[in-house]
Formats: structure tokens, sequence, C-alpha cells
């Protein structure tokens, strides 16, 4: 892990959306309510908010999308699988283009509070419409209505604690810092 | 926790190519969304139903039902309110509960979802997930992204049981009584700690993989990692050849 050519960075970055995407399945797949329309929500927003705030807008989109499009296929909701894979991962690389915006140094996650939460909110966005979207065209624009709000509180929730839980690592894991690409 | 979504079973799902059941589902998915008849969209989810009672059972059959139920009813609620013109069928005084134009809006609406759900369930039932990658790995997947793949699969149940371990040594720093009747803010914010322990532990294997990864000559040339080749019984454009027959003909047959 001294070296800094190509080979290390390419075999760096797989280590991390690999393991980061196996995250977002546990907390995808373990932690979840269910709810009426959806199937359930779960706490994956935790972790695309983690992952953009701490590792950029790539590492973000690949883990939050193939993240919860596994855990989609392993969880029994097989046609959402490539809608997620869209939806999660547009989030993920918005709400880190957006939380990176103004950072010259450092990780994002060192971002000022209010560019996390303009980037989480539209996050939030992204992640509400873009299910209302879907559930239009799959099974028709008014009964995709009751996903918003359910959806719109998963990744609030993401939000809230993915900008507490980001702070806590940067301080309990200081190393993180040089896994940041 | 099982990461495996492959049940085993008999019948031609099995015996075909994953790379050709791939462009299949892509072909039954894009068709359900063409102008075809009522009955055409029936057809199509009735023969995959079939298909999935043939090659699984009876019980498992029905599984893809239980998970997208609710989806149904809130179906059956809501878009009869929503179409009011046309014939109407149940009112009461003067206003139209159910006219014919809502119920054949519903009744297009539920047979091509239900057709999406089967077809894309019955893909992961009856292909492995490893030729599943394959198959993505056939129609361009970089070898990077294969790796991402396969990488991710083996890591889900290490985590999840780091998870698990992790919760349940948090869940025992508290008595009973503490762990009674909190609000829904305090239960999140109690979540903090496990979470955060849980990515840390996640995160300080990432070195350690890509080490590892360094080692089997990723990023070198020639790789020390490969993927096996899949094989086609009958050959592979063949199979091709049906994926694009069965999509064809019905869509000549239902077109409306």
């Amino acid at each position: 892990m001294e070296q800094k050519g190509p080979a290390n960075m390419s075999a760096l970055r797989i280590a991390l959306m690999a393991v980061l995407t196996a995250v977002v399945v546990v907390f995808t797949l373990i932690v979840r309510v269910p709810t009426p329309i959806k199937g359930y929500i779960s706490l994956c927003d935790v972790i695309i908010t983690f992952s953009a705030f701490l590792f950029g807008p790539w590492i973000a989109a690949i883990a939050g999308g193939l993240g919860t499009g596994i855990a989609d296929l392993i969880g029994g909701y097989a046609q959402w699988a490539p809608l997620s894979f869209v939806i999660h991962g547009v989030q993920g690389l918005l709400i880190a283009l957006i939380a990176r915006a103004g950072v010259k140094q450092g990780v994002p996650g060192d971002a000022k509070l209010p560019m996390m939460i303009l980037g989480g909110v539209v996050g939030m966005i992204v992640m509400a419409g873009g299910y209302y979207l879907a559930g239009g065209v799959l099974y028709g624009f008014e009964p995709a209505l009751v996903e918003i709000p359910l959806n719109l509180i998963q990744s609030g929730v993401g939000l809230v604690l993915g900008i507490a839980v980001s702070k806590a690592v940067l301080k309990a894991y200081p190393p993180v810092r040089a896994l940041a690409l | 926790m099982t990461t495996s979504t492959f049940v085993a079973g008999n019948g031609i799902l099995y015996a075909l190519d994953a790379r050709a059941k791939l462009l299949l589902v892509l072909l039954m998915c894009v068709l359900v969304f063409f102008p075809l008849s009522q009955l055409g969209l029936w057809v199509i989810f009735l023969s995959t139903l079939l298909m999935a009672w043939r090659a699984t059972g009876f019980r498992q059959a029905l599984q893809p039902l239980r998970s997208i139920a609710f989806i149904l009813i809130i179906m059956v609620l809501f878009t009869p309110i929503t179409y009011r013109g046309g014939t109407v069928l149940i009112h009461i005084g003067d206003w139209n509960l159910v006219t014919q134009e809502a119920l054949w809006n519903l009744s297009t609406l539920m047979a091509r979802f239900l057709a999406i759900t089967y077809i894309c369930t019955l893909y992961v039932w009856t292909t492995p997930m490893a030729d599943i990658n394959l198959a993505l790995r056939w129609y361009g997947l970089s070898f990077q992204a294969a790796m991402v793949l396969t990488l991710a699969f083996r890591f889900i149940p290490f985590i999840a049981d780091s998870f698990r371990m992790i919760q349940d040594s948090h869940a025992l720093r508290m008595s009973d009584e503490q762990s009674v009747g909190k609000s829904r803010t305090q239960q999140l914010k109690d979540a903090i700690p496990t979470v955060t322990a849980a990515l840390v532990f996640a995160l300080k294997s990432i070195p350690h993989v890509a080490m590892s990864l360094e080692h089997r000559g990723l990023g070198r040339s020639p790789k020390r990692s490969s993927y096996r080749q899949l094989k086609a019984k009958g050959g592979l454009f063949t199979q091709l050849l049906v994926s694009v027959i069965i999509p064809t003909v019905f869509w000549i047959l239902f077109i409306t």
C-alpha cells in the first residue's frame, strides 16, 4: 500500500467500491422497516450519504447504485434492481458533487454543513422523484404518489444520520482520509 | 445472510444460456410497453407465472405476488378513483365510483407490472449469480466492474455478521429498562455508535483487500486472475436467436 502508482490506485478503488457496496447491501437488507407500497424503507441512504461525503462522486454513485441494486435482487424485488441502480447512483453522485463544491483540501467530509445539507436535500429530491417516475411508469402515476412521503422520510433520515456518521467516522478512524480518492 | 437468489429446479429456463436469457428478459420488458392487446399482456404474465410454477414449484412461484401485494392493493384503490370518464359501472349518487375505462386501465397496468415482476424474478431464480456476472462481462462489463461485483458478494455475509455482532454488543451495554419506551429520535440517535463502529470495521478491511488484489496482479499485465467462459448448449447464436424469436412471436400475435 506504499506505492501510489496506477495499479495501486486501481486496486484501492476496486476495494473501496466493493466494500462500500457490500455495506450498502447490508444496511438495505438488515435494517429495514416494512411500508405499504415499495416494500420497505431502509438505512441504505445513510451509507450513500456517508460515501458521498467521504469518498466523492464516483465511489458514492457505484456503491449506492450497485448496493441497492444487489439488495433488490437478493430481497426479492428484482424488477426494481435496474431502477434502484440508476436512482441511487445519481443520488450519490449529486450529493458528493454538491458537498465537494468549495472543498479545496481534505476530504468532502470536511465540507461546510450548509453544503452537505444542500447536497443531501438534492439527493432526497432525486431519490423521491426518481422512484415516483419509475413507479409511475411501472404501475401508474397516481398510486406512485403514495411512495413520495416514505421515500422522503427514508432519505431524510439518511441525510441526518449520514452527516452524523461521517463526522463520527472521521473522528474515530482518522486514517480514512488516506482512503479518500 | 444468504446472498444467493438461485432456486434449484428444472425446465427450459435452466437450460438456457445466461446471456441469451438476459437478452430475452430485456426484450420482454420492453415488449410489455408496446401497444399490445389486453389479452396479450395477461398471456405474457400467465405464461411467466406458469413457467415459474413448473420450474420452482407452486409455493415458490407465488412469492413475487406476495412481495408486490401491497402495490397491487394501492393500484386497485387509486386507479379507479383517478379515471372518472367513460361508461359508469358503479356510482354513489352523482359520484362515479368505477368506470369501464378505469377498469381497463387498471387491468393494463396490473398485467404489465406483474409481467415485469415475474420476468425479472425468473431470471434471477434460474441463473446463478456467478453466471449473471459472466453474462454481463460478455455484454461488455469491464474486468474491474466485474471484480467489484464479485468482491461485494464475498463481503456481504462477512459485513452482515460483523454488523450483528456490533449491534448485539452495543445492546448488551444497555439495561432492559433503558431500552424500553424510547422515542424514534432517540432510537436513531442510539444507532449512530453502532453504525459508526460497523463502518470503521468495514473500512479497516479495505487496505487488506487492495493489497490482495495487487498480489493477484490487478492493474498489471498479464493478470493472474481471470473469469471462466460460459458455454451455451446448442450454440450461443441459436440461443440468442430463440431469445429474439419469443418476444417477436408475442408481438405479432398480440399487437393492437
